[in-house]
């Protein structure tokens, strides 16, 4: 198999490890959803129970409630990538026709997903009676459309009363007839006012909706009223510029409708579908009505742990692990679902929660729908025990809920764990050390008293500063000790190599000379006083090239010393010196003109033995 | 030379043996007898002319626990720690009375827990001391006639030491246990948005919780909180750990 073969299988593999496991190993799950919880009779309302974590699931045959007509109208199945984790689900819808008013809760409906029974939430549907009893638009079934006009822009919101906080869901739905479709949306649709926040909108559902008889192409915008004061507020008019394409018609010259001029119908008729009718753009300006929200205060008296979350939650909670030592970290995760105004849902607080050590929690948020007023809020928190438990604190969370018009506060079921009491906490360890150790001021703490230690009765002589270490002026007047060594070493190094530098060129000097008179002694026209001048001063030199003795003081017991040369060539080095200062200094030239061959050749082999 | 050793191990044996400062001993004498307040002015008055030790802030800590303002007592806890990180009765009264408080604690990145075994001022020192000796080995390397493999080795070594523990001491320097280390010493506290009492809130902070102070804008200050979140809190709200 060749290399590259063997590596696309690797990269294949580690692909398909990555994903397929990853999609289905994660716990399955399943939540449920209304599109809105308020409707009038006779108004659709959707329902959706969405399965993560599996491709398929059981669902009930029938969802009976008796006041509502509940049909499954369809599934659909979505996959999704975050952070190379993916996850896989299945969306199960049913359509939910109300048959009269009333306040209808569609009980937990048990589902099988792989081998396991899951229940879905139960669900609260507020049905008004009539138009105009809920919604602060007449109806949905039947908006607000002149039928002579080519486009409308409506605002839907679901109540007409609500509580600060309170999440109201809004609709801003957006129509072009089929003949004049829509070119782009402009800027688009913002919804802003005084006394309320909005949530994000994200991109509009597309539909072709028929309205009185007439065929629209409708854009939904959803999003989420929540009022931020009580009174009365005004949301809206939205105003929106979109850019339609406008059928031209020209009646003054043959068209490709009418190629005969004789302005008939016919051909208008014939050639009806705005795809071959030549157009034009044009930007419209479209207007909403206002809606009112009568906007209601929270009642006094909330209790404590109440954080401003308004809706209808349910709690849930688990620990893990559900044994351990004292001082371990436990994690307890507290899942807070259901639908409301999410970013006001804090972490649970924990009652009875003496003895324990908590740690600030973590949250993560899922939002089951595309508005985010609905889904699931996670929050982790580390405890750990100062001392052997059973159980777990309770985590409690409080909100208002304005269908019932009151606080409500969930806790969670008992957590049951096993807290060993064999190691001590860490914390503690000191402090009975020191307790052991030092005199105490105070009266002496019993082990298991939860008390402060002792006073100290020194205080030490040297006053101690917070400023780090290198704010310090003694941290960089230390520095100098080592900078002077670096300083020290260097000039140091300096001046050895400018040492050796000198030393090698007084050597290079006395080789040149010694090579130049080597030179010089094999030339037979010398006089025996130049002659033998010249070889005691090859011989001064060579002795000061292997010593640091000038060559001057050189003679020949030095130079006899220094090579350490036989007693017999010593005395030819002493006969050498001693005939050159003869001729040197007997004033004459002594002796023949010139030196015999044997003579040199004497001398030539005594300069070759000092080595 | 005798006299002169004999009059310095003299003096060192008089400081050894100094008189205890009475101004402390008459604070530690007021906490005894309960007058809480008292022992806090006494040690104020020390603290206020720089006499620091974290036997000082300790016992302060202790004096405004028995006074019943835990925050204050956090505070000091955290100042001793400061000044002596193993100082053994500051640390236990410190897990107590955080315990006690439900006050939160900053939690260092992974990269800090790593750092736990030591404090900026080691890390700095620890710096310092193998940047000298990168230059010395460096400079024995330039003068050398061989540049042996060994010698570069000790080079590349000993500079990456001391880029090591420069980073980390900045890291500390920046971190939880850092310049920015604030202590919230007031009831009722709560992080916010926005620099207003009525903006949405991000954590209630109890008293003793510690935050990091990022930077400051009028009566407001942004911080770093114990959950992860900035927010804003009143400047006075909290304290600065190192004074």
């Amino acid at each position: 198999m060749s290399r590259l073969s063997f590596l696309s299988i690797v990269v294949i593999s580690a692909v398909v490890l990555a994903t397929t496991p990853a999609a289905f190993a994660d716990e399955p799950s399943v939540t449920a959803v209304l599109d809105s919880s308020e409707a009038m009779v006779g108004q659709p309302v959707q329902l959706q129970i969405k399965v993560t974590g599996a491709r398929s699931a059981t669902m009930p045959e029938q969802i009976g409630v008796d006041g509502l007509d509940i049909r499954y109208s369809g599934e659909s199945q979505s996959f999704e990538m975050q952070n190379f984790q993916t996850s896989y689900s299945v969306i199960y819808s049913y359509t939910i026709m109300p048959e009269r008013a009333g306040t209808f809760r569609i009980p937990p409906q048990i589902l099988r997903v792989a081998g396991k029974s899951l229940k879905t939430p139960e669900l609260t549907l507020n049905v008004a009676n009539g138009r105009g009893g809920g919604s602060a638009r007449s109806g949905r079934a039947a908006p607000a459309v002149d039928p002579a006009k080519n486009a409308f822009l409506e605002l839907v919101v679901a109540k007409t009363t609500a509580y600060v906080g309170e999440m109201i869901p809004a609709e801003i739905r957006l129509g072009f007839n089929t003949r004049t479709p829509a070119e782009s949306l402009a800027n688009g649709i913002d919804l802003t006012g005084q006394g309320f926040t909005t949530q994000k909108m994200r991109d509009p559902r597309q539909a072709i909706e028929t309205v009185h008889g007439r065929s629209y192409q409708t854009f939904t915008f959803k999003t989420a009223i929540s009022p931020v004061r009580a009174g009365k507020i005004d949301v809206g008019p939205i105003e929106a510029h979109p850019v339609v394409r406008v059928p031209q018609v020209n009646r003054n010259r043959p068209s490709i409708r009418d190629p005969f001029g004789l302005n008939d119908p016919f051909f208008d008729n014939f050639f009806n579908d705005p795809a071959f009718a030549p157009s034009m753009p044009r930007q419209i300006n479209l207007k909403s009505e206002a809606a009112t929200l009568e906007v209601k205060p929270l009642p006094p008296n909330a209790p404590p742990s109440f954080s401003g979350a308004v809706g209808n939650f349910s709690l849930t909670a688990e620990a893990r692990p559900t044994t351990a030592k004292i001082g371990d970290p436990i994690t307890v995760t507290v899942k807070i679902s259901g639908r409301g105004n999410f970013d006001r849902v804090s972490a649970p607080v924990f009652e009875n929660d003496s003895g324990w050590h908590k740690y600030p929690p973590s949250s993560q948020f899922v939002a089951d729908d595309d508005v985010g007023i609905s889904g699931t809020k996670t929050f982790e928190t580390v405890l750990s025990a100062n001392e052997a438990k059973d159980q777990l604190p309770t985590a409690t969370f409080t909100y208002f809920d304005p269908l019932k018009e009151q606080y409500v506060t969930l806790r969670s079921d008992a957590l049951h764990v096993r807290i060993e009491g064999g190691a001590p906490p860490p914390r503690a360890t000191p402090a009975a050390t020191a307790t052991a150790a030092r005199p105490a001021a105070s009266p002496p703490t019993p082990a298991k008293q939860q008390d402060i230690l002792y006073q100290l009765n020194e205080l030490p002589a040297r006053t101690e500063a917070f400023a780090p270490v290198w704010q310090r002026p003694a941290f960089w007047i230390a520095q100098v000790v080592p900078l002077l060594g670096l300083v020290g070493y260097f000039l140091w190094q300096w001046r050895k190599a400018r040492r050796n530098n000198r030393e090698a060129r007084r050597l290079a000097a006395l080789q040149h000379e010694a090579a130049q008179l080597q030179r010089d002694l094999q030339r037979p026209d010398a006089s025996p006083r130049e002659y033998l001048a010249g070889a005691s001063r090859a011989v001064q030199l060579k002795a000061a090239a292997k010593t640091n003795i000038p060559a001057h003081a050189v003679d020949a017991d030095v130079a006899a010393n220094v090579f350490g040369v036989d007693e017999m060539t010593r005395n030819r080095l002493r006969e050498l010196f001693a005939r050159s200062d003869e001729l040197r200094y007997s004033g004459g030239g002594n002796g023949s003109t010139a030196v015999s061959p044997e003579q040199r050749q004497e001398v030539l082999e005594l300069l070759q033995q000092l080595r | 030379m005798r006299a002169l050793v004999c009059g310095i191990l003299a003096a060192g044996v008089a400081l050894a043996q100094a008189e205890p400062d009475p101004v402390f001993t008459r604070a530690n004498t007021a906490y005894a007898a309960g007058h809480f307040q008292q022992a806090i002015d006494g040690y104020q008055q020390l603290v206020q002319s720089h006499r620091w030790s974290a036997s000082l802030f300790y016992n302060l800590g202790n004096a405004w626990y028995r006074a019943g303002d835990p925050g204050k007592a956090l505070l000091n806890y955290e100042r001793a720690l400061a000044l002596e990180p193993h100082h053994p009765e500051a640390a236990a009264n410190l897990h107590l009375v955080r315990d006690q408080s439900r006050a939160l604690e900053l939690r260092p990145d992974r990269f800090e827990q790593y750092l736990a075994f030591a404090n900026a001022n080691q890390f700095a020192i620890a710096a310092a001391v193998a940047f000298w000796l990168t230059a010395f080995a460096a400079a024995a390397m330039v003068f050398a006639e061989r540049r042996s493999a060994g010698k570069l080795a000790a080079v590349l070594l000993a500079s990456a030491v001391c880029i090591f523990a420069a980073a980390a001491s900045y890291a500390k320097e920046t971190g939880p246990d850092g310049a920015g280390l604030a202590i919230v010493i007031k009831q009722n506290i709560q992080a916010r948005v926005a620099t207003a009492d009525t903006s949405g809130s991000v954590l209630a902070l109890p008293p003793g919780s510690e935050v990091k102070i990022l930077s400051t804008r009028g009566d407001w200050s942004y911080v770093f909180l114990p959950n992860g979140a900035r927010g804003w809190i009143p400047s006075g709200a909290a304290e600065l750990v190192r004074l």
